[in-house]
């Protein structure tokens, strides 16, 4: 069922996701593919490889920030960290976004 | 902005910022896969799951790499990269364009630094300098304005009360007092100043603290600061300085603090020792005793004030004089013979802080701005030159350039790579005019700026800064000939012909830059020859007197009351102590000194009914060695004798100007004159010398003479002294000698006779050394441009010659030909080039001695020289073309 119901993400929303992902700790690009899918009871499906060039985006923007690492399984990986400046962008989105779902359900519901 | 900067961070690592990348996509393969298998998927199929998952790899590496990608300046890196290429393939044109760059950016870089030091940069650590000025007074006499009349303690006292524009006002006045005690007494600038001075600049005491106005009053005991090179030389730094006391002139002054480091006041070139107040200065150094505070008769110092912020510049120069009006006013009230303001009309502006930008700039402001002005002349040239150069080799890749527009290179692109090329060349001789400058600058500052104790600091970040702006001026400069060139590019022509020699074709372009070229050269060498013979003028020119071996030493009793007679007995133990020095040639007793101070009597001569109106006279008590040790000659009769002595007939000897003057016709030996009364004893004239320059260089050397010291003021006075050689080696030794016979606090001083008359031959020296080297640097480049432009004319019409010679030319013809077309450049431009001249002759008049600037014979030589130059430029190529075998030539197409 899982499977059937994968939905595209909202443009302009993976930056958002990504950000949210990382408020609870650093993370590889994998993980954070792992995790959005976990988190989302696997309907939010990336193409996984997309991640990597906004990550670099949100790098360059300065939200967050990338080190490079060993993994609990003794691999090297880089991990993301989000920054102060990327937990205020957080905080915009999020409240921006809200008032767009809450915008759009009163459309909806009027109609 | 940040994320630009991180971009332009990513831009510079993007190789690794690919590989980390394209490991971090392997890690996440490999885990997508490691999950499949755990999952139960085959090696095949989960290597099919992890690709499918994390998508196109390839559309993901591009959106990555566009991240980091800055295509402006990728393209700018390869128009580098190309640039640098091609400047490479051609070695001889690149080491010409950079030499060529590097010595007309080098020069004016040096140049910059003593310009931007004498003109525009304002003193270090003074506070906002756009609202602090000096005031400068104008008064008329005998009809003519001049600059002056603000320098009493009562005018700035005055000042400072009457105005009301300005939130400080402050006095001070730079002085050579000695320093020290004993041995150790020196001649040291010491910088006497109001309390106010300070809070000009932003420069806290690093120890202790500035004197306060309630301590520079009369009567308060004499504090000083010290400066903090002074605390650093002198005494080692100690902090237990504070508190000590040094001997500063003729009082004992108690040290209350230290200035920091890079705190000159107003006199970078010459930094003071230490700090002393107007009040203590006055009261212990001024002739005029209690009456310092209010005299308007004593001028020794100057003001500065401060505008207040809201306070415009005309109505600060309308307060102040205002205020000095009313002070002259007070002055009257003073002094009723002083002249009414009807006749003084005085007035005062806010002026520079820096006196030498004020009214009364000083002839080495105005030889440092022509210098100046020399200077970008050179770099014009050098820029023509360059230019040229690239023109030429533009020219030559016609074919390349139609070849590339051709293949679909668009123009813009073609124009930057261009352009990126003359940057990258501009670059280049920046770099090497910055070493240019450094060894050539110390020369420049050296002459320049002498006596200057400050730092040497070529590279200070204002000079870089004007370099490297130069650069990229010339460098977008030079190229924009090659750049018009390549837009006029016909491309089927072009391809056609390519760059093959039957299209020889001449560009206009080329030549007007070359006839420029010519022109500004011939202009720098009049000016060039114009100041060596200005120079040569000044060098031969006849004082009376040698300066360069001759030291003059001078006496301050400093408090050491000592009478006539001890005195007379001092005076001889300095005359033997001094001529047991070794070294010394001969020394003798001196009233006064040329070009430093005067003496005079009233004359009385039978016959004449006032000797005054005839002019001045001046005279010099002298011992018998004198004439000897000046090396003044004596003309006929005798000098000063040993014979001469307080009881035999009293004698004198006179210049010949002065004989001449009272006896006209007459022979002067034997003649009477009187001195100080009509009913004086007869002087008789027993000798006549040489004429003595007395003042400024140029001017009428007047009338002079010479008594017998034992017979006139034996007292009074210094000496001189004649060293083998330069006088100046023996400054030190003979000082340190002479101080040892001085009683108590009583110091010498000793001073080299050419520092105070060389001072004023200094800035004809400066103009005739700047502009033969720049005039010298302008041929070189100059004569390097016209040897280029017509080898390569040459090169281009090796066909043409060829087929010449092939009907039978011969080498003659050709030579002429050749050398023809080189001439006809050289004279138009020669003839642009003097005309330029005659046009600046008038202005450049005033900086030269006894040369007229529009000396036919400069001229002359000056269009020889340079045709001289341009023939034997031609020459090389003229023969080359000769020897060139036409066969060959022909057969290349």
């Amino acid at each position: 069922m899982a499977t059937t119901s994968k939905r595209e993400l909202l443009p302009g929303t993976l930056d958002m996701l990504v950000l949210k992902t990382l408020t609870v700790q650093p993370m590889h690009g994998y993980g954070i593919a792992q995790e959005l899918q976990r988190r989302s009871r696997e309907v939010i499906r990336v193409e996984e490889g997309s991640l990597y060039p906004a990550l670099q985006r949100m790098r360059q923007k300065g939200w967050i920030a990338a080190e490079w690492r060993q993994t609990p399984n003794n691999q090297r990986a880089r991990y993301y960290t989000i920054t102060r400046a990327g937990r205020r962008q957080l905080g915009e989105q999020e409240a921006g976004f809200a008032d767009l779902v809450s915008a759009i359900q009163q459309v909806l519901g009027s109609a | 902005m940040r994320e630009w900067l991180m971009r332009l961070r990513d831009w510079m690592r993007r190789d690794r910022l690919d590989a980390e990348l394209d490991e971090e996509l392997a890690f996440h393969r490999a885990q997508l896969e490691r999950d499949a298998v755990a999952a139960g998927a085959t090696t095949d199929e989960a290597a099919w799951t992890a690709r499918r998952r994390l998508g196109n790899t390839r559309r993901v590496k591009g959106d990555s790499r566009a991240r980091w990608a800055i295509p402006a300046l990728d393209q700018f890196a390869q128009d580098v990269r190309y640039a640098v290429r091609g400047l490479r393939r051609s070695p001889g044109l690149t080491a010409g364009v950079v030499i060529t760059l590097a010595l007309g950016l080098g020069a004016n870089t040096a140049m910059f630094g003593v310009v931007d030091r004498l003109l525009f940069r304002a003193p270090a650590l003074l506070r906002d300098p756009d609202t602090a000025h000096r005031v400068y007074g104008f008064r008329t006499r005998r009809g003519t304005e001049e600059v002056g009349g603000v320098d009493q303690y009562a005018r700035y006292r005055d000042i400072e009360r009457w105005t009301h524009s300005f939130s400080a006002v402050a006095g001070f006045a730079p002085r050579e007092l000695v320093v020290g005690t004993g041995d150790d007494a020196r001649e040291m600038r010491v910088a006497v100043v109001s309390p106010s001075f300070f809070g000009f600049f932003e420069a806290p005491p690093v120890l202790g603290r500035y004197f306060t106005e309630a301590e520079s009053k009369p009567g308060e005991a004499p504090v000083a600061v010290l400066s903090h090179g002074m605390w650093q030389t002198h005494y080692g730094g100690r902090h237990d300085v504070v508190g000590t006391a040094l001997q500063i002139g003729s009082a004992t002054y108690t040290i209350i603090g230290v200035a920091p480091r890079g705190f000159v006041g107003l006199w970078e070139e010459r930094p003071p020792a230490a700090f002393i107040s107007l009040t203590d200065y006055a009261a212990n150094e001024s002739k005029v005793g209690g009456a310092v505070w209010t005299t308007y008769s004593w001028g020794w110092m100057s003001t500065i004030v401060r505008r207040k912020p809201n306070v415009t510049l005309a109505a600060a120069n309308a307060d102040l004089t205002n205020a000095l009006v009313r002070s002259y006013e007070a002055e009257r009230l003073e002094d009723p013979s002083a002249p009414p303001l009807a006749a003084t009309r005085p007035h005062a502006v806010a002026g520079s802080i820096i006196e030498q930008r004020g009214p009364r700039s000083s002839s080495d402001t105005k030889v440092a701005t022509w210098v100046g002005g020399v200077s970008v002349i050179v770099l014009l040239i050098s820029c023509a030159n360059v230019a040229n150069l690239l023109l030429a080799r533009a020219l030559r890749r016609r074919r390349e350039i139609a070849l590339r527009v051709a293949l679909g290179v668009t123009r813009r692109r073609l124009l930057g790579q261009l352009l990126t090329e003359s940057i990258v060349l501009a670059a280049l001789g920046g770099v090497v005019g910055l070493g240019v400058a450094h060894w050539g600058g110390a020369a420049l500052r050296a002459f320049l700026l002498e006596k200057n104790e400050a730092p040497a600091g070529i590279f200070d970040a204002r000079t870089v800064w004007f370099a490297a702006a130069a650069a990229l001026v010339v460098g977008l400069l030079t190229g924009l000939a090659p750049l018009v060139q390549a837009t006029r590019a016909q491309l089927t022509s072009d391809l056609r012909a390519g760059a093959r020699d039957g299209s020889y074709r001449s560009s206009h372009t080329r030549t007007a830059l070359l006839i420029g070229q010519a022109a500004l050269s011939a202009t720098l060498l009049v000016g060039a020859m114009l100041f060596v013979r200005s120079l040569r003028n000044v060098e031969q020119f006849r004082l009376g007197y040698d300066t360069d071996p001759v030291l003059i030493v001078g006496m301050n009793a400093r408090g050491v009351a000592l009478d006539s007679a001890r005195m007379v007995a001092l005076r001889h133990r300095l005359l033997d102590a001094a001529k047991s020095v070794p070294g010394v040639e001969s020394a003798s007793l001196q009233s006064s000194v040329p070009f430093w101070n005067t003496r005079s009597y009233q004359l009385f001569v039978e016959g004449i009914d006032s000797v005054a109106r005839l002019g001045r006279f001046r005279y010099n008590s002298v011992s018998p060695e004198h004439f000897a040790t000046l090396g003044t000659r004596v003309l006929r009769g005798r000098g000063v004798t040993d014979e001469d002595t307080p009881t035999s007939p009293p004698v004198m000897v006179v210049s010949e100007a002065m004989g001449r003057a009272l006896w006209p016709g007459r022979d002067p030996i034997g003649q009477c004159v009187r001195l100080r009364f009509p009913t004086a004893p007869c002087r008789r004239v027993v000798g006549v010398t040489e004429n003595i320059q007395q003042e400024d260089l140029g001017e009428d050397p007047g009338y002079y003479y010479h008594l017998p010291a034992a017979q006139a003021s034996p007292q009074v006075g210094g000496l001189f002294v004649r060293a083998r050689g330069d006088g100046r080696g023996l400054r030190e030794t003979v000082r340190v000698r002479l101080q040892r016979e001085m009683p108590g606090a009583a110091y010498v001083t000793v001073t080299p006779f050419s520092e105070i008359v060389g001072s004023e031959k200094r800035s004809w020296r400066l103009g005739a050394t700047m502009f033969t080297a720049f005039g010298a640097l302008a041929l070189v480049i100059a004569a390097v441009g016209f040897y280029s432009v017509i080898a390569y004319d040459v090169a281009q019409r090796s066909h043409e010659l060829s087929v010449r010679v092939a009907l039978g030319a011969r080498a003659r013809d050709i030579t002429r030909v050749v050398v023809e077309q080189g001439v006809r450049f050289a004279v138009a431009g020669i003839a642009l080039g003097l005309g330029i001249a005659l046009l600046g002759a008038q202005r450049l008049q005033p900086l030269l001695f006894k040369q007229s600037a529009t000396d036919p014979s400069v001229y002359a030589g000056v269009g020889v020289i340079l045709l001289v130059a341009a023939i034997a430029a031609c020459v090389a190529p003229a023969r080359r073309a000769v020897r060139a075998d036409p066969s060959i030539a022909l057969r290349a197409d």
